[in-house]
C-alpha cells in the first residue's frame, strides 16, 4: 500500500486569519503566543456579551484580488478567494499557466456560507418572496465558495467541496493528495475557509460548545485552552487556508521551489460519537496509522504533531489519547486555536501551514495559556515555543460528530 | 494500492417520489410514472407554482432504528433508508463485513434545510434563546453521512460532497477512488436531499420553475420541477464481490469531473463535454461504445440546448445514435441527490437492458435533436451507461457504468 503512485509536493501555502495574512507572520504570532481574540464586529456583541472572537479584522480583500467585481462574493467566497490568491502567488501557478492547464480547487468547509442561506430565507419570509436576491440564491449552494473562487481565477480542473464539520479542511488535503498520487490530476488547490456569523456562532453557543457559554460570567479567551485542565469550551474564529499541491514531476518540470510535501493521508469514522459512546475503539488513533501506513513511515519518525484540540473537554481528551496510542507520549504536541479560535473548515490548512512553518523555521508554537495540563492528556505539551530539528510533522483533525483525519506532511 | 481495480455496483437503495425500493423504483420509471404532486412540506400560496415532487408516504421509523429519529432531520432520514435498502438490496448485512473498511460517501445541494429554516423562524418571532442544540447537531451537511455510518456502525471514510445538484456523482467518483486506493473494501455512496422553501423560493426567483410538467428537451419545456429523495450504491471491489457470489449490476468503470470557471448558474457546454470525453479515457470507452446517456436534462430551456450541444461536441458523429434520456421528466429535480438516483437508473439500465424514457415529451426542438426515448421506455442490450451531471458553481460530472463481464 504505502508509497505507491506519485509523490505530491507542497508548492505554495496561502493564509488569512486573525493572525495574519503572511505564513510567517501567522507562525510567528504563533510562537508569540499571541491570541487573535477580541469582541465581534461581524454581529452585535450583545447577542453574547464577552463572548470573544477570533476575526480577520477589517477585512479588504480588495486589497489582494486585482480589478473585477467582487460584490457577487459573499464573506466566505472572498475569504475563500483571498487565499486562494495567496497561494497561488506564491506558488507560481500564475493566470498564464493556469490558462494552458487547467488547475483543480479541493475546498473544505463546514457551513459554507450560513449566513447568506440564512439572510436569504428570512427576506424571503419577512419581506416576500419576491424580495428574496437570485444573486443570493447561487450563494446559498454549499458549494458557491468553491464555484466562486473558480470563476475569479480561471480554475477549470476538478472542483469539489469536501465537507465533514470541523476535520473539512484535512480532508480535503488528503483527498487532493491521492487525485494527484494516482495521476487524476497534476496539480490542485487545497484547503478550506470558513467565515465567522451570527448563525453559526449562536448555535454553537446555544448546544454550549463555546467556552463557558451560558455561565454568565465574561468570557476570557484563558478558559478555550486546548489540553488545559480548565478548560470549558472552544472560541470561534474565520479563515481561509490552502496549500499548492502537485506531482514532484510537475513541480520539478516548472521549476517551482518545493517547501515539502503530503507523505500521506488517513481518515476514520466513530459510529459511537454521535450516540456519546466513548467505549468503542479511538478512531482518532486509526486514522492516525492509517496515515502512518499510506506514509510507509514509522511512528518514530513523526517529529511534532500538530492538534486540532481546541478546548472541548470530551473531546481533547480523546484526541489525545487517540495521539498517545499511534504516535506515543514522547513526541511534541501543539495546538493553535487559543491563538487563533476554531476556524472549523480552514483549521486544516491552518495547521498544517503552522507546521510546515515550524519545520521550516525550527521553532514550533506553545499552546498559548496552557497552565496546567489536564491529568488525562498523556502528551509532552507546553505552553512556550521550542525548537524543532524534524523534518516530519502529523497534523490530526477530529470533530464531535465523530469524524477523524491525519494528514502526514514533510519538509523538503 | 491499484489504481485500476474494478470496483461494482452490488447493491441499490432509492427513495424517490415514484417509489421506495429499487423494485418499485425501476417499474415506475420504466413505466413512465410522474411523481410529481401539489406541495405539502410547506404554504406555496405566495408562490406562482405550487408543485413538487415530494416523497408521499415515506416511514422513517421503518429504517432508523439504532439512533433516534428526532436526533435528525429529513435529508439524513432519507439517507439511511437508501443506505438500509442498498444493503438489503445485496444481501449483505453492515457486519458482514469489516466494518472499519466500509465508508460512507453522501453528496447533497441543501444538506438540512428544515434546520436554518427552523432557526430562522424563532429569528423572526423574536424568540432566538428558543434555538437548542439540535441546530449545530442536526444542520450542517456533513451529519447526513455521519447518521448513515453511525446508524449501521461503519467507521470508514465519512464525508459529504456538496456539489449541488451534481453532488450525487462526485460522490461516486470519491467512493471509487477510496476502494482504489484502500482506504475501503466497500463504499456507501450516493445522494440525499429533502425538499426545502429555500430551494424552492430560489428557483422560482430564478424564474425556472414549471407550473404543471417537467418536459426535457421538448421545445415547449418551461423549466424544472424540485423535488427530494435519496439513492445509495453499494460499491465492492469485483474481486470481493465474485468472491461472494453477490449479484452484479455494474461495473463502475471510471468518470471525469470539470469546472465552467465562468458562471454561477449559466452552464457553459464545454466543461461538460470536457467531464465526458475526460471518463471515456478514464474508462477506456470510445464514444460508439457508449449505449445510454442518463442526461442532466432539467427541462430548463438552458440547460437542455447546452447538454445536448456538448454531447454532440463529445460524441460526434455517434451522438445521434446514442439514447438519452431524463428521468427528471418523472421525479422533477431531486437536487443533490439527482444524480445519484440516476446514477442507479444506470446501473438498472446496463443490468436489464432498458433504458427509462422521457415523458412529456411532445414537440421537437430544433435545437435538440438527439434520440430523446420519449415517452416509451426501450428494451435494448446496453452495455455502457454514462450519467451526467451539472450544477451551480460550473461543476460538471460524467460517470460511466459497464456491463460487467468477469
Amino acid at each position: 500500500v504505502s508509497g505507491a503512485g506519485r509523490r505530491v509536493v507542497i508548492t505554495g501555502m496561502g493564509a488569512i486569519c486573525a493572525l495574519g495574512d503572511r505564513p510567517e507572520a501567522i507562525h510567528q504570532a504563533l510562537c508569540d503566543g499571541r491570541r487573535g481574540f477580541s469582541a465581534p464586529t461581524i454581529f452585535p456583541d450583545s447577542v453574547a456579551p464577552g463572548v470573544q472572537v477570533a476575526e480577520v479584522r477589517d477585512f479588504a480583500p480588495q486589497t489582494y484580488l486585482d480589478g473585477g467585481n467582487i460584490r457577487p462574493l459573499d464573506r466566505t467566497g472572498k475569504l475563500a478567494a483571498v487565499g486562494v490568491q495567496l497561494a497561488l502567488s506564491d506558488s507560481g501557478w500564475t493566470a498564464d499557466l493556469r490558462r494552458e492547464r487547467p488547475l483543480g480547487l479541493i475546498l473544505g468547509t463546514m457551513f459554507c456560507s450560513v449566513r447568506t442561506i440564512g439572510e436569504f430565507d428570512r427576506r424571503a419570509q419577512s419581506a416576500g418572496i419576491e424580495y428574496a436576491s437570485p444573486m443570493d440564491f447561487s450563494n446559498t449552494v454549499l458549494n458557491a465558495a468553491a464555484g466562486q473562487v473558480a470563476i475569479w481565477h480561471r480554475l477549470r480542473g476538478v472542483n469539489t467541496t469536501i465537507s465533514a464539520g470541523a476535520v473539512s479542511g484535512v480532508h480535503a488535503l488528503g483527498y487532493a493528495a491521492q487525485l494527484i498520487r494516482t495521476g487524476r490530476a497534476d496539480a490542485l488547490v487545497a484547503g478550506g475557509v470558513e467565515e465567522l456569523c451570527y448563525e453559526s456562532f449562536w448555535g454553537f453557543h446555544q448546544a454550549g460548545f463555546l467556552a463557558a457559554a451560558g455561565s454568565g460570567v465574561p468570557v476570557c479567551p484563558g478558559n478555550s485552552v486546548p489540553f488545559d485542565a480548565g478548560r470549558t469550551g472552544t472560541l470561534l474564529g474565520e479563515a481561509a487556508a490552502f496549500l499548492a499541491l502537485e506531482a514532484e514531476s510537475t513541480a520539478k518540470a516548472r521549476g517551482a521551489r518545493i517547501i515539502g510535501c503530503v507523505e500521506g493521508f488517513g481518515t476514520a469514522y466513530d459510529p459511537d460519537a454521535l450516540i456519546g459512546g466513548r467505549g468503542g475503539p479511538n478512531a482518532m488513533a486509526l486514522a492516525i496509522r492509517r496515515a502512518l501506513a499510506n506514509a510507509g513511515v514509522a511512528a518514530s519518525a513523526i517529529g511534532v504533531v500538530s492538534a486540532s484540540a481546541s478546548g472541548l473537554r470530551a473531546q481533547d481528551a480523546r484526541e489525545a489519547a487517540g495521539i498517545a496510542a499511534a504516535i506515543g507520549r514522547a513526541t511534541p504536541v501543539t495546538a493553535i486555536k487559543s491563538m487563533v479560535g476554531e476556524t472549523l473548515g480552514a483549521s486544516g490548512g491552518l495547521q498544517s501551514i503552522a507546521a510546515l512553518e515550524s519545520m521550516r523555521s525550527g521553532l514550533v508554537p506553545g499552546i498559548a495559556g496552557l497552565a496546567r495540563v489536564d491529568p488525562e492528556v498523556l502528551l509532552t505539551v507546553t505552553s512556550e515555543a521550542r525548537p524543532l530539528g524534524a523534518t516530519r510533522a502529523l497534523v490530526t483533525s477530529m470533530a464531535p460528530e465523530g469524524n477523524c483525519c491525519a494528514l502526514a506532511l514533510g519538509l523538503e | 494500492m491499484d489504481s485500476r481495480a474494478r470496483v461494482v455496483v452490488t447493491g441499490i437503495g432509492v427513495v424517490t417520489s415514484v417509489g421506495i425500493g429499487v423494485d418499485e423504483f425501476w417499474r415506475a420509471i420504466l413505466a413512465g410514472h410522474t411523481g410529481i404532486s401539489p406541495v405539502e412540506s410547506f404554504d406555496t400560496s405566495r408562490y406562482a407554482v405550487h408543485l413538487g415532487g415530494e416523497v408521499k408516504g415515506f416511514h422513517p421509523e421503518a429504517y432508523v432504528r439504532r439512533l433516534s429519529l428526532a436526533s435528525m432531520a429529513r435529508a439524513s432520514q432519507l439517507a439511511i433508508a437508501a443506505a438500509r435498502l442498498a444493503l438489503d438490496d445485496a444481501s449483505l448485512s453492515a457486519n458482514a463485513m469489516d466494518p472499519a473498511m466500509v465508508g460512507v460517501s453522501f453528496g447533497t445541494t441543501s444538506g438540512e434545510p428544515a434546520m436554518i429554516e427552523r432557526f430562522n423562524d424563532m429569528e423572526l418571532a423574536g424568540t432566538r434563546d428558543r434555538v437548542g442544540p439540535e441546530f449545530i447537531a442536526q444542520y450542517p451537511c456533513h451529519v447526513i453521512a455521519a447518521h448513515v455510518a453511525s446508524e449501521l456502525g461503519l467507521s470508514g471514510p465519512n464525508l459529504v460532497i456538496p456539489t449541488a445538484c451534481a453532488a450525487g456523482n462526485y460522490a461516486l467518483a470519491h467512493a471509487l477512488d477510496s476502494i482504489r486506493n484502500d482506504e475501503a473494501d466497500a463504499m456507501l455512496a450516493g445522494g440525499s436531499d429533502a425538499f426545502s422553501r429555500i430551494t424552492y423560493t430560489g428557483f422560482a426567483r430564478l424564474g425556472a420553475i414549471a407550473p404543471v410538467e417537467c418536459q426535457p428537451f421538448d421545445k415547449n419545456r418551461r423549466g424544472m420541477v424540485p423535488g427530494e429523495g435519496a439513492a445509495v450504491l453499494l460499491l465492492e471491489r469485483l474481486d470481493r464481490a465474485v468472491a461472494r457470489g453477490a449479484r452484479i449490476y455494474a461495473e463502475l468503470a471510471g468518470y471525469g469531473l470539470t469546472c465552467d470557471a465562468n458562471h454561477m448558474t449559466a452552464p457553459q457546454g464545454d466543461g461538460a463535454t470536457r467531464a465526458m470525453t475526460i471518463a471515456m479515457a478514464d474508462a477506456g470507452i470510445r464514444p460508439g461504445e457508449v449505449s445510454y446517456i442518463s442526461a442532466h436534462g432539467t427541462g430548463t430551456a438552458v440547460n437542455d440546448r447546452i447538454e445536448t450541444a456538448a454531447v454532440k461536441q463529445a460524441f460526434g458523429a455517434a451522438a445521434s445514435r446514442v439514447p438519452i434520456s431524463s428521468i427528471k421528466s418523472m421525479l422533477g429535480h431531486t437536487m443533490g441527490a439527482a444524480s445519484a438516483i440516476e446514477a442507479a437508473a444506470c446501473a438498472l439500465a446496463v443490468h436489464d437492458d432498458a433504458i427509462p424514457p422521457t415523458m412529456h415529451y411532445e414537440t421537437p426542438d430544433p435545437e435538440c435533436d438527439l434520440d430523446y426515448v420519449p415517452n416509451e421506455s426501450r428494451h435494448v442490450p446496453i452495455d455502457v451507461a454514462m450519467n451526467n451531471a451539472y450544477a451551480f458553481g460550473g461543476n460538471n460530472a460524467s460517470v460511466l457504468f459497464r456491463k460487467c463481464r468477469a
